[in-house]
């Protein structure tokens, strides 16, 4: 997808030593995470897990014309949890040499000692923790990181800035910057009843945003990206490029409708952070601390037929993929909602005790809506008049109760199109409501996220505006 | 893994996200590193062999020698500056859930960043190690930003002396014991039981911070801080008729623990307890045009998101502000003044230096509606040929400085909070908030108001709760017409994000009259 600018191909020989650059990586990681656990119960600590992960990232920026910023690192960090009389307490460091990592565990230990006792602390079930006899080949990791250069980089963030120049109305850009970044993690835990597991992943990320004049004074921004585990998975650099300033061009002359209730489309891009806002309060804490809008609704119509949510970490290349969670449970697929209907929610082991319900596993990995089977233009066309929104602003929402409200922008619907572009208004409802009038789903999830989510339209939203 | 943001969009947080993200340290005192002991042997004064540099960061091994090694290396490609930032970050958190304190979260940060610049080009690389050739890599890492050969020489070292911290603890978080704080804690959550019989839950946190940094830079330049920071953050959830409502309120600032009296305690209870209780009276304000009243304190987030961030002069450095050729021009009516201030005694968004080593000063935006002086950082203030503002600030040693905000708001006005209220015929009055987020080209902003008032004929009749507001920075700012004399400062924990880096901040603003902004209720207007 690069290509050489200047000179031959060349190995890249970091300054900065690449600690995941061997597959050894991973386990010499598992060795020391081994060794923390060890180390806890040598201090009297009654268990403990520890991860361990190191992090190479680097990154490069491009200007209007210039290379604008460089960036490169080597990280690492461990953390332990200890389970000491009763108690618990959790550190994390940077320092691992094997002084600093006693040194950490025996002060994990003294601090839980000085806490109130806790029943309901402890590690998780020894059935549902992961081990390595069951890895499975997510394809996390491109094997052909290795041949990343800082020639291909930087080619990769120039090239981008030169196609969003090149783009219809490029003579109204005041800026584009663009940014070339990479990662390559590996990280590995371990617990004393058990638990061990590692891997290795990439992640490629091209990204552009362009800003514009508009004749009002205002200087809207937009951007682009891709994100992917497998450097193949991207798309042509160009479009990325061209897609930013494309967006910001299309910004010019917003406008600002009248308040009302509209039928709404919101764009898989933005899609994505609204069903976050549905999905928080699917915690175990926020059940047991009460602050869940959810409580009592499992097995209840919480939306339509069309809200249909898979939690699937195997998905091959997926940017939420797993094998294990933060405590050490061994990944599995889990239908969220199914037709509408509230299946199941995100339980660790600590609130699962609380809640005497038996843990899930406590965060999100790949969050799949089931898509359908219109395209995106299709359904606008069906919608006839409404909004298109592209992108949210700011806003929040109440866990508790299911309130929201959130600033927006995007497109005019109009006669089945895309019309002139809107900014300045704001949505709000309660997701317990407003989730029972989503009418259909397109065919274009959204790729680079973690949350797989299409088109989704809603009848009967309540916007404000003028 | 979380997923990638991107967007140029800036937004302001009252983080009830931080807790187990922050990496949080506790009981975890002095060395992630080197033995205390050393330290005995420095400390008092021969200079010599350069011990007495690097004051704090001598305990880690870090000398003279190993700096000057580094910026040379970090200058030999020809960059025209270069600057190192130690920082040592020891962070303590202990929560209470359900009646006890049974959860303790500590963290240790430790590392350096090597920053080359040329013109306004950067090259950033950081490390965890501390050997003088892992820092050494680092530095020619960096330094590949430029390609051509070493130009300037890094100068003789000058350690700057700073006036007196204005953040200055009676005891070092460091020497505070666990058991020390849990009384804190547990105090917290009995008061606000006592409150009330429709408290359900009380969940309440007190992190602390001991940071340190060390910046030395290619002009010789070397400077140190001393950084503490605290926060107390309590929530509710109250049950009323089967109803449930939740509420957050928190204290926060560069303090040691003395920050923590009774009385300013009891203030936080009494608050938190009000603000989720009047939520079941509270009802969604109608959804359109109408004018907006801001009480004096947190309500400074317009500040933030309408004029803050667009007057950061990297934004406007570039031409993507909607601020950018708009200095010495008027922007609002003349009783509208606006400054970023970092001098504020043991405010969060206080600072004695920036993380560029620059003094922080108190800076105006806005003085009688014209518009002063950018926020600058070292890349700016040289882009524009002015004096930096030491707003140049990160989020650790993992990130590059850019400008940023410290403690910002609006400077007292001429009329009266009452006489304010009673001149709106049908409004609302905001008087808390969670969350904003501005664009920084188009102007485009909003704030999430959780608590306020309907006004009706000059009065406060309604509760209401949970809307998002939404205008434009300079539309809003340029109809501001009237400003009260109470200004507050607000003491909550504000967290600013900018391009993926959090930092503290503080807001604070004088009541004020906005005539027309966009009120993202439910229901029409009637």
């Amino acid at each position: 997808m690069t290509r050489e600018t200047n000179g031959n191909p060349r190995a890249e020989m970091p300054l900065i030593p690449d600690a995941t650059q061997d597959a050894s990586a991973a386990e010499n990681l598992l060795q020391t995470a081994r060794r923390a656990v060890e180390v806890a119960q040598k201090h009297g600590a009654s268990g403990a897990l520890a991860f361990v992960n190191t992090v190479r990232e680097v990154s490069v920026g491009w200007r209007d014309g210039k290379l604008e910023k460089i960036s490169e690192a080597v990280t690492s960090g461990l953390s332990i949890e200890v389970y000491a009389d009763g108690r618990y307490a959790a550190v994390s460091s940077s320092d691992m040499r094997p002084m600093a990592i006693e040194k950490l565990a025996v002060q994990a230990i003294d601090m839980a000692r000085a806490l109130a006792p806790d029943s309901f602390r402890g590690l998780a079930d020894p059935k549902l923790l992961y081990s390595p006899r069951m890895e499975r080949n997510l394809s996390l990791h491109d094997t052909s990181y290795g041949e990343m250069t800082a020639d291909k980089r930087r080619e990769a963030a120039r090239l981008m800035e030169e196609a969003a120049r090149d783009v219809e109305g490029k003579e109204n850009i005041v800026s584009v910057t663009t940014n070339f970044s990479d990662t390559r993690s590996v990280v590995a835990g371990a617990s004393s009843n058990g638990f061990e597991g590692f891997y290795r992943s990439t992640a490629f990320c091209p990204s552009a945003e362009a800003s514009v004049r508009d004749p009002d004074g205002r200087r809207p921004e937009d951007y682009d990206y891709a994100y992917a585990r497998i450097q193949a998975d991207l798309p042509d650099l160009s479009s990325i490029g061209k897609n930013a300033s494309r967006r910001a061009l299309g910004r010019i002359g917003a406008v600002k409708g009248k308040s009302g209730k509209y039928t709404i489309a919101i764009d898989p891009r933005a899609a994505g952070s609204l069903l976050g806002r549905l999905m928080g309060p699917l915690t175990g804490s926020a059940l047991q601390q009460r602050r869940s809008m959810f409580e009592g609704k499992e097995g209840e119509a919480i939306g339509s037929k069309l809200l249909d949510i898979v939690d699937d970490p195997f998905v091959m290349r997926g940017l939420g993929s797993r094998l294990f969670d933060g405590d050490g449970i061994a990944a599995r697929q889990m239908p969220i909602f199914e037709a509408g209907v509230l299946k199941d929610f995100y339980i660790d082991t600590y609130y699962g005790r609380k809640l005497g319900r038996a843990p899930t596993t406590g965060s999100p990995s790949n969050v799949i809506l089931k898509p359908g089977t219109k395209t995106q233009a299709e359904l606008l066309r069906d919608i006839g008049d409404g909004l298109l929104v592209t992108g949210f602003l700011g806003g929040n929402s109440n866990g508790t109760t299911g309130d929201f409200s959130l600033g927006i922008q995007g497109n005019i619907i109009r006669g089945g199109a895309i019309a002139e572009p809107f900014a300045e208004m704001n949505l709000s409802g309660n997701h317990l409501e407003f989730w029972k009038h989503l009418t259909a789903v397109g065919s274009d999830p959204y790729p680079w996220s973690s949350r797989r989510v299409p088109t989704l339209v809603f009848e009967g939203a309540q916007v404000a505006g003028l | 893994m979380s997923d990638r943001k991107i967007s140029r969009r800036s937004f302001l947080g009252y983080s009830a996200a931080s807790f187990a993200a922050l990496a949080a340290a506790d009981v975890l005192s002095g060395c992630a590193t080197a033995d205390k002991a050393q330290v005995k042997g420095t400390g008092t004064g021969a200079a010599a062999g350069g011990s007495m540099i690097t004051g704090y960061f001598e305990r880690f091994g870090i000398d003279e020698d190993i700096i000057r090694r580094a910026l040379a290396a970090a200058m030999s490609k020809g960059a025209d500056f270069a600057d190192l930032f130690f920082q040592h970050r020891v962070v303590n958190h202990l929560a209470l859930e359900d009646g006890e304190v049974n959860q303790a979260y500590a963290s240790v940060a430790l590392g350096m960043g090597v920053r080359a610049v040329k013109g306004d080009q950067t090259g950033y690389a950081y490390t965890e190690d501390f050997e003088p050739e892992a820092i050494a890599n680092a530095a020619l890492t960096a330094a590949a930003i430029a390609d051509a050969k070493a130009q300037g020489a890094v100068a003789d070292f000058r350690r700057i002396e700073l006036p007196p911290s204005r953040y200055a603890v009676k005891r070092d978080w460091e020497d505070v014991r666990i058991a020390e704080k849990l009384p804190l804690l547990q105090s917290v959550n009995s008061a606000l039981f006592a409150k009330d019989p429709r408290i359900q839950k009380v969940a309440a946190s007190l992190a602390d911070e001991s940071g340190h940094i060390l910046v030395a830079r290619s002009d010789g330049l070397i400077a140190e801080d001393a950084q503490p920071m605290t926060s107390l953050a309590v929530s509710a959830i109250a049950e009323q008729n089967g109803r449930r409502e939740s509420n957050f309120c928190s204290l926060s600032g560069r303090s040691g623990i003395e920050l923590f009296s009774d009385e300013a305690v009891s203030r936080l209870v009494d608050k938190t307890a009000q603000r989720t209780l009047v939520l079941f009276e509270a009802v969604q304000p109608p959804a359109g045009i109408m004018p907006v009243v801001l009480t004096a304190g947190s309500s400074g987030i317009l500040l933030h998101e309408a004029i803050g961030h667009g007057m950061e002069a990297d934004f406007n450095r570039k031409g993507i502000s909607i601020y950018a050729d708009k200095i010495g021009k008027p922007i609002a009516k003349d009783i509208v003044n606006v400054v970023d201030d970092g001098t504020l005694p043991g405010a969060r968004g206080s600072l004695n230096i920036d993380d560029e080593g620059n003094p922080a000063k108190k800076t105006v935006l806005v003085e009688k509606g014209v518009l002063k002086t950018y926020l600058h950082d070292r890349i700016s203030a040289k882009h524009y040929g002015v004096e930096p503002t030491g707003n140049g600030r990160r989020e650790s040693y993992a990130c590059a400085p850019m400008p940023r905000m410290r403690a910002t708001y609006m400077e007292n006005g001429p009329h009266k909070r009452e006489e304010i209220i009673a001149s709106v015929k049908k409004g609302i009055l905001c008087e808390s908030f969670t969350n904003g987020q501005v664009q920084i080209g188009a102007g485009d902003f909003t704030f999430y108001v959780k608590n306020g008032w309907l006004i009706e004929d000059g009065k406060l009749t309604r509760p209401i709760k949970d809307v998002n507001l939404i205008g434009n920075g300079p539309k809003v700012l340029s109809q501001v017409d009237m400003v009260a004399d109470d200004l507050l400062v607000d003491d909550g924990r504000w967290t600013c994000g900018k391009d993926g880096q959090s930092v503290p901040v503080s807001q604070g603003m004088p009541t004020v009259r906005v005539p027309e902004m966009t009120v993202g209720g439910q229901g029409s207007q009637g």
